[in-house]
Parts: C-alpha cells; structure tokens; sequence
C-alpha cells in the first residue's frame, strides 16, 4: 500500500486551499429527450456554449503528486438505469444502455439499492480492447472509458464533473474482459481530507470495499449470468498502481485519438471533438416511467 | 371494502396529511379498518406508513381526530431515518396493524417492558414497493421484539398475501428460505438505526430471535385486546389519544360529523428532501 508520513498533510492543504475558488472550468450539460427512453440523450455544455464530447474534451486533469483526477458522473448512488458516455454516438452524449433494444436496468442485489456508489466515467483514457493490458492477464480492455465509483456522502448528478482523490482499483473480469473500477472520492466531500488510501477507506467506511465486490461479483446473476471474477486474486490495488493503470488508458486514449494501428479495428469509438459547429439544443422532456423489476430486490 | 387515500399539502412538509377513506368517507386509519381481513386464515389488514427505501418517519398521528398518517417530528423538525450502511431508507414496506394498541400501563410477562403506547408495527416483505395509506392484507410469518429506547416495540414479519412468494411463505424459517440474510439484515437495521441521532443501540428480547408464526398471532391478539380496552373507554391511561370512530357503532366516541370536518383533497407535489438526507453513515461492527 503506498503511503508516507509527509504526503497526507500534503494533500490536506492543497485541497483546502482548492475549495475556495472552482477547481474546474465551467462545464455544463443540455439535455434531449426523456429520461427512461431511447432517445434521451445528456450532451456536454463547454464554456464556450459548444457542444463537446464528455469522452474527450473534459481533460483528465491527473495530478499523480495529488492523486487527483477528473471524473464524469454517470449514474448517481442508488438508481438503477445504466446510463453511459456512449462509444457510437457522435460527441459521445450519456444515454441509457441497452441490451437486445431493451432499456438495461441494474437489479436491486439485496441489500443494496441500484448502484451503491456514485459511478461513472474517466474522461480521456480508453480500456484498449486491441491488446492485453497487463501482461500475463491475458485479457483485453473493454473498448470503454475507465470506470470509477466515487463513495462520498453525496448522491451526485448524472453529468457532474468532479476532481476526485484516487483512492485504488479492483480488476473486475465482466464478461471476459477486464473492466478496471476506479475507487475515488470528490475531493469536495467533508472527509475527503481523512482518505488518501484504501485502508483509510476500510477505518472510515467499514466493509464498504468488501461490499463494492461483491456487488460487481453478483449484479449480474439476476439476468441468468455467472458471477463475475476478479484480476489480481481478487485484491485491490493501491493508489500508485491505479495511477499507472490511468497514465497506460490515457495514453491508449491517445493512440484512439490519434488512430494509428486501429484501421482494422472494426468497433472503433467516434473521436470527433468539440468544435464551432458542435451545437446542440437543450430539449428535455418529462421522463418516461421505469419498470416494475427496478422495484423489486434480489437475494443472490 | 374500498378503502383510498384523501392527501392534504406536500409530502415531505409540516402540512402533509393523508386520511384513509371508507367509500370516499374519512375514517380513522386507527381504529375504523377492521384487524382481521379473514379471521380464519389469520389475513391482517395492514396500513402502510412508510414505503420501502425511503427516509420520511410517516405514521399514523395518535392525537389528531381519524388519526391521520403524517411526517413525525422531533423538535419542530421533520424526521427522517438515516441511512445506514448498506441500508438505504427502510428495508420493509413499514406500517401497522390497525385495532391494535401496544399499551403503555402494562408491562409485557416475557420482555418485562411496557408497551410503547402504538399501533403494533408490521414489516412488509413483499417484492412490490407500497405508498403511503394502503391497505393490504397480509399473512403474518413471526415477530420480533425490539427493545427501542426501555419499551417493548413488536415488529410483526409479514407478506401481502397478493406477492408472488405468499403462498410459500407459512411460517419464520421461510422467511430465512426465500429472503435469505434478510431477518439478519433487519435484525441490525432496528438496532443501529438511531445510532447517527446520537442515541444508544437498540436491543432485542429473545438474543434478536424471531418468533414463528403462533406467537406473533398471540402478541397480535393481545394487542388487540388492549385496544378494544382502549377504544372502549377502559384503559387506565388512554395518553390522549383521539378515540373517533366513524364506523364504529357502539363506542362512546363514535361519531359522524368528525368525518364532515375533514378537508377536501389537496394534493400537491412532493417537496425536495434536505440533500443531507443522502449521507450514508457507516456504524462500526454492522454490515
């Protein structure tokens, strides 16, 4: 586990010292369609009034002298629809998930209640499903921005941007491909200057990490799936770790960005970025009901 | 029977009310909807008071004439339970038995605490998700007895007899069968959840065990008893509690223009609840 005596105080005065003014550039959100639907779509607001793409054009604002990061909020503690940065969509808006052209819902895994984290997404780093991340895992990347569960005491929107501390990872094995979950916490939350490690987070939030896996272990044996498995004997990895996994999916961003080697990669995701012609117009509408299954508990 | 709901202001303020109606009429949601929905197959009418995995402490108001349910208060503010790790809100379908009164002048033989002065409270189990002032009729399976802060406090485990499991579900050990890790779950939530509050844990009588179904069916007959005490006029200490009665004939309180005085419906959107509402509180040694 990483850790020395210096760098918690370290820390604790660079985020106090970050709280009084905006730590980030004023980004905002346009909203399309209704909720619960196919075509509801959550664009990216830049502060120029463009519209951008949440999967490229938020920085990934990594500080690894902080453990610091970016974080797009995608689906907000204890709701249940698997809203996502889509991968095909131009400017990559957040939309709803969907499996066989069926709205994907994640059960309720007793005794938890949709998501038990704040979950989403690190702009600008890619999970490269071309090669093996790790050496020795043998397993490729999911084609998707790298996930994160921030567990602050706030139930967070869907399109926040948020500065979060890097607090570990734990290699979820989903469906065969490794799935990285990123541990964080908003660097605003009022215990965010206790946390800088895993361990701190078992003192603060006891068995909340034990409970995270076995979550992602079972929320999919509902819909008739096996348990998931886990990378790493099933451990998480510390802070320095997670940093380097980051810095390797930033930098596998950079080759999707940039294309090279991908030209026979069929499931390449749109790149295109923010621009004067990007404008897209808030149009809301009121949300469609969800369905009954969201309403009952599973005991798996 | 077709009972509804007559709501009065916004969920989640001071105003809220919502009255049970008998065909359209208010009745007391305490005392007027009959214990038993069939007495020979032990099927319970039910209230609910709070729906599962919300916060807002909804219950039946003892005071206030047709004992309408509204939001508990504590020190003039509105209260709302806490999250507690990995619980979200309550975990049950959470309500009472009406015609029941957990009397307060007696303590109990086996608990040897006095009862606290409340309708019996019942945990619905159901996958389906209640609102707040229906009534459901549901199949007793066991019963726990919370210790909350020095009184006795009955929780009756119960299903809706319309859910998919009821049929299966006859006594305490199939609850354990088909909710497995639920009795355990509920065990801990009832005795740390006023822990964020500052108060101490809760206890439970019988080591946190669950009764079966035959003594939960006594405990609710004995409460029924001590009601019909009450609604009769013979209790040592009625606490002020309103007594009217709408449809009950021959009580000394029985009375129909109370109905008359209730306002019309006045349904308005619910309110935004306090973002601190949201914290989730880890209690040390649970989970």
């Amino acid at each position: 586990m990483l850790g020395s005596t210096s760098l918690p105080l370290k820390r604790f005065i660079f985020s106090r010292s970050l709280s009084s003014k905006a730590i980030l550039p004023d980004f905002k959100t346009i909203s399309q369609g209704s909720k619960y639907s196919p075509d509801f779509k959550q664009y990216l607001r830049m502060p120029n009034g463009n519209t951008g793409s949440f999967f490229h054009d938020v920085p990934l604002g990594l500080n690894t002298e902080n453990s610091t990061v970016n974080m797009v909020v995608e689906i907000p503690r204890w709701s249940n629809a698997k809203f996502e940065i889509s991968k095909e969509t131009k400017l990559n808006p957040i939309i709803q998930d969907t499996k066989k052209g069926k709205l994907r819902f994640v059960n309720n895994i007793f005794p938890f209640k949709g998501y038990m984290h704040n979950y989403g997404a690190i702009p600008q780093t890619w999970e490269d499903p071309t090669t093996e991340e790790f050496e020795g895992l043998g397993l490729k990347g999911d084609n998707d921005p790298l996930d994160c569960c921030e567990i602050g005491s706030k139930v967070l929107n869907m399109g926040d941007i948020k500065k979060v501390k890097i607090l570990g990872s734990l290699g979820l094995i989903d469906d065969g491909e490794l799935d990285w979950k990123i541990i964080v916490i908003d660097i605003r939350d009022p215990i965010a200057d206790k946390i800088n490690t895993l361990v701190d987070v078992d003192k603060n939030m006891p068995n909340l990490l034990h409970h995270t896996r076995e979550w992602f272990r079972n929320y999919k044996v509902p819909q008739g799936k096996p348990k998931n498995e886990f990378a790493f004997n099933e451990n998480y990895l510390d802070v320095k770790e997670t940093i380097s996994i980051i810095q390797k999916c930033n930098h596998s961003w950079n080759k999707l960005i940039s294309g090279k080697g991908l030209n026979s990669f069929k499931a390449k995701p749109e790149t295109q970025r923010t621009s004067d012609n990007t404008k897209e117009m808030d149009n809301i509408q009121p949300s469609s009901p969800v369905p009954a299954e969201t309403k009952i508990w599973h005991y798996v | 029977m077709v009972y509804t709901t007559r709501q009065i202001g916004a969920k989640n303020t001071l105003d809220y009310k919502v009255y049970i109606e008998e065909d359209g009429k208010p009745i007391s949601a305490f005392h007027d909807i009959p214990l038993y929905a069939d007495k020979e197959n032990n099927i319970f009418n039910m209230i609910v008071e709070i729906p599962r995995w919300t916060n807002a402490k909804l219950e039946i108001n003892k005071e206030q004439p047709l004992n309408p349910i509204i939001q508990d208060t504590k020190k003039g503010k509105l209260r709302f339970v806490r999250n507690c790790f990995p619980h979200h809100g309550y975990i049950h379908n959470y309500g009472a038995l009406p015609q029941t009164w957990e009397d307060p002048n007696e303590a109990h033989p086996e608990t040897k605490a006095v009862g606290d002065d409340d309708p019996i409270d019942v945990l619905e189990i159901g996958e389906a998700i209640a609102y707040t002032g229906e009534i459901k009729q549901v199949k007793a399976l066991g019963i726990m007895a919370l210790l909350d802060e020095g009184e006795t406090d009955w929780k009756v485990v119960a299903i809706d007899v319309r859910d998919p499991l009821a049929p299966k579900m006859n006594d305490i050990e199939d609850v354990e069968k088909y909710f497995p890790g639920l009795l355990k779950a509920t065990n801990e939530w009832f005795r740390i959840y006023k822990i964020p509050d500052g108060k101490p844990e809760n206890q439970f009588a019988f080591s946190g065990e669950a009764k079966n179904k035959k003594y939960a069916l006594d405990i609710i007959k004995e409460t029924h008893e001590s009601w019909k005490k009450l609604i009769e006029g013979k209790s040592a200490d009625s606490k002020g509690i309103s007594l009217v009665s709408t449809t009950l004939k021959d009580v000394p309180t029985f009375s129909t223009a109370v109905g008359e005085s209730i306002p019309a419906a006045h349904v308005l959107a619910d309110a935004p609840i306090d973002k601190s509402i949201d914290k989730w509180f880890f209690i040390s040694g649970s989970a």
